[in-house]
């Protein structure tokens, strides 16, 4: 999945008047991608290639359309990024992760492919589990993103969202865990990547999920941060991840996503929401971009999309906010 | 794609041969170059360099090249990678190793493999510490938003022991953006790890800070972190009096910025002072009498909450909640409505 940007731009003088969802065009886009391996910025994003195939996977399942990319091959790429320790890698040859080991178990489980895995590598499932889980360091409860031990909340929430899609959340101290995010807590209502690090709205994400999936958001003060988090929509109706910053498509994810799981997303008025998403699309080329008038890429364009589906724009697959993933996959993989 | 695939295996197979000859021959006319590169200086390879020669290159393995993961690199990045490879396979640490790594980051700084066996051979060497901080110094600046340099940094800073010379560092990097999120998280590391708590420059520096941007969150969220957040305990009166004044400063600037707002609620809070202490602050900037005047809905917010703690000032409360919902935020309105609901509930008494 290439992550080069454009080629389309997304539109400010030539959207009509009556908005919609240009969903054929968007299809199209993303399986374009794959066929950009000459241009330069192609290896550019080599380290994000297997985050890449999650976003694309995910806004195809989005947009009804999840059989336009062919599953025998994405499993064999997938397969060929996962390392003997149970680890994957964001493209062949480059060392295990924790951040694409959660890309890897999330298309594992969208392409409903957990017993073809068991069944290639033995007891696979449980080997991923393990690398995960050597990954928490004992003492705080948080998680590196790999041997070399960077942490940051992002890593703690991808192990919880990874684990439990496998069924094996019990492979870590997941208490330890709830009380490391709780002490990122910041005295604005938001959460940082580390204790006293600034709110920020992707942070506030991995948060607030990390808590969702352990059962615990008696933890959040969820009437402060979905203050904080509704403080993020701008006059033009787009949101923001932090006070004084610009609006982002992508925002549209990390903090409405974040409002659902609080139940507070009515707190944001969601027509101008759903017209600023509307605006950075490419009504021409397809894809979405960070906002009206920049080149697309398959990161907005997934994380717009997926915003729109909390927003229930018609015609789309209902998204789990918790996950990110469509909502009949992570059924499916919890029994809930 | 049939075409392009026959021609990228032909090459693979040249690349693999031992057709030296006729490879350096491809390499000089440039006809291997598949994509051109956005650098000016010229390319550098390996299979020419004599103090490479015992090295032979470990091709890519890119999941048996089936369409969705075969991936084409400049020919210049390709063959890097390969001797990288091969080092990193037989363990080897030396100087040509330490600059095919710098060689591969200047082209590609997100690969974060490359980084992590530059970790690892500078201690091998014994290289001063230093040295490698001033030669990550400019590569920062050219990278503004890269995870794997930050991390790299923290290894050596912290192998080093001394945080001399960092703040300088910081500096240059706000000048190019001054809410830079890895800048400031790595300021709170620096102050933690060598515990810069009571240094008085550090408060002075997040002080001109926000004097240049009074609207820079990250800079109060800094304050903050120094002043009760990154110690333990209660701040003291005199402090947070301090801290209160400070910040009535700042919003008198500008009164719409939610930052210092957030701040002196934070400050407030943490020295468990009543709310009531900054009404009369708060009315400077919204009085409910003049409905015209509000000059910052963070103030009439306050007010709001000051109002329904208050035994018989309900009215006011709905009245500043009406303000905020119909003319001062209503993209909110929901939210001001949920809070104008709270104002019926029994009161919890402690």
């Amino acid at each position: 999945m290439s992550l080069a940007s454009g080629p389309g731009r997304a539109g400010m003088s030539s959207m009509p008047d009556e908005m919609q969802l240009f969903v054929d065009k968007h299809v199209r886009y993303i399986q374009s991608l794959d066929t950009r391996k000459d241009e330069l910025e192609y290896w550019l994003t080599e380290h994000l290639r297997l985050n890449g195939l999650y976003w694309g996977l995910t806004a195809l399942h989005l947009l009804g359309h999840p059989e336009v990319l062919p599953r025998g091959e994405l499993l064999e790429f997938v397969f060929s990024c996962l390392h003997e320790d149970g680890g994957f890698g964001a493209a062949p040859g480059h060392d295990a992760h924790m951040l694409y080991t959660v890309s890897g178990v999330q298309i594992l489980a969208t392409l409903d492919a957990f017993a073809e895995l068991d069944e290639r590598v033995k007891d696979g499932r449980l080997k991923i589990g393990k690398f995960i889980a050597n990954l928490q360091d004992p003492d705080t409860g948080t998680f590196a993103g790999d041997e070399w031990g960077e942490r940051d909340t992002r890593f703690l929430y991808g192990a919880l969202n990874a684990l439990s899609l496998m069924g094996l959340l019990h492979l870590v101290d997941v208490e330890k865990a709830v009380q490391h995010v709780h002490s990122c807590a910041n005295f604005d209502g938001g959460y940082g990547t580390s204790p006293g690090a600034e709110s920020h709205s992707g942070q506030v994400f991995t948060c607030v999920g990390a808590l969702t999936i352990a059962g615990r958001l008696d933890l959040v003060n969820s009437e402060k941060l979905g203050a904080w988090l509704s403080e993020r929509q701008l006059k033009n109706g787009g949101l923001n991840g932090r006070p004084e910053k610009k609006e982002d498509v992508c925002y549209s994810w990390w903090v409405m996503s974040s409002m659902a799981m609080l139940d507070k997303l009515h707190w944001i008025d969601g027509d101008k929401l759903t017209k600023f998403i509307l605006q950075c699309q490419d009504p021409e080329m397809g894809g979405l971009a960070d906002r009206p008038g920049d080149m697309v890429d398959v990161f907005h364009t997934n994380f717009g999309i997926a915003g729109l589906s909390l927003l229930k724009y018609p015609g789309l697959e209902e998204i789990d906010p918790v996950y990110c993933m469509p909502r009949s996959i992570t059924k499916r993989c919890l029994g809930k | 794609m049939a075409a392009y695939n026959f021609i990228r295996n032909w090459l693979l197979t040249i690349f693999h041969s031992s057709l030296h000859l006729l490879r350096a021959i491809l390499y000089r006319l440039n006809i291997v170059r598949l994509i051109p590169t956005k650098k000016n200086s010229m390319p550098k390879y390996y299979h020419d360099d004599e103090a490479w020669a015992d090295i032979e290159p470990l091709p890519q393995d890119d999941g048996g090249l089936h369409p969705l993961a075969a991936i084409a690199y400049t020919d210049e990045y390709s063959e890097a990678m390969g001797y990288l490879r091969a080092v990193m396979a037989k363990n080897e640490f030396s100087e040509r190793v330490l600059g095919l790594t710098e060689h591969i980051i200047s082209m590609n700084p997100a690969h974060y493999t490359v980084w992590l066996y530059r970790a690892k051979t500078i201690p091998e060497l014994g290289i001063p510490l230093k040295d490698e901080i001033a030669w990550l110094n400019p590569t920062a600046l050219k990278h503004l938003k890269n995870y794997q340099i930050w991390h790299h940094r923290h290894t050596i800073i912290d192998a080093l022991g001394s945080p001399e010379g960092e703040p300088e560092f910081i500096s240059t990097m706000l000048e190019q953006d001054s809410k830079n999120y890895h800048v400031w998280s790595y300021r709170q590391w620096l102050v933690k790890r060598f515990d810069l708590f009571n240094k008085p420059e550090e408060l002075e520096w997040t002080a001109d800070m926000i004097e240049t941007d009074v609207r820079n969150n990250s800079a109060w969220n800094h304050r903050y972190y120094l002043v009760v957040g990154g110690r333990d305990g209660k701040p003291s009166q005199e402090l947070a009096k301090r801290e209160i004044e400070y910040t009535k400063t700042a919003i008198r600037k500008a009164p719409q910025n939610q930052s210092p707002w957030n701040y002196l609620s934070g400050i407030i809070r943490a020295a468990q002072l009543p709310k009531s202490t900054i009404k009369d602050f708060a009315l400077e900037f919204a009085d409910l009498d003049r409905p015209d005047e509000v000059y910052s809905s963070h103030a009439l917010d306050l007010l709001a909450e000051i109002y329904a703690e208050e035994e018989s000032s309900r009215a006011e409360a709905e009245k500043a909640l009406n303000l905020l919902a119909t003319r001062y935020d209503p993209i909110r309105a929901n939210y001001w409505n949920f809070r104008k609901g709270l104002l019926d509930q029994p009161k919890l008494t402690a």
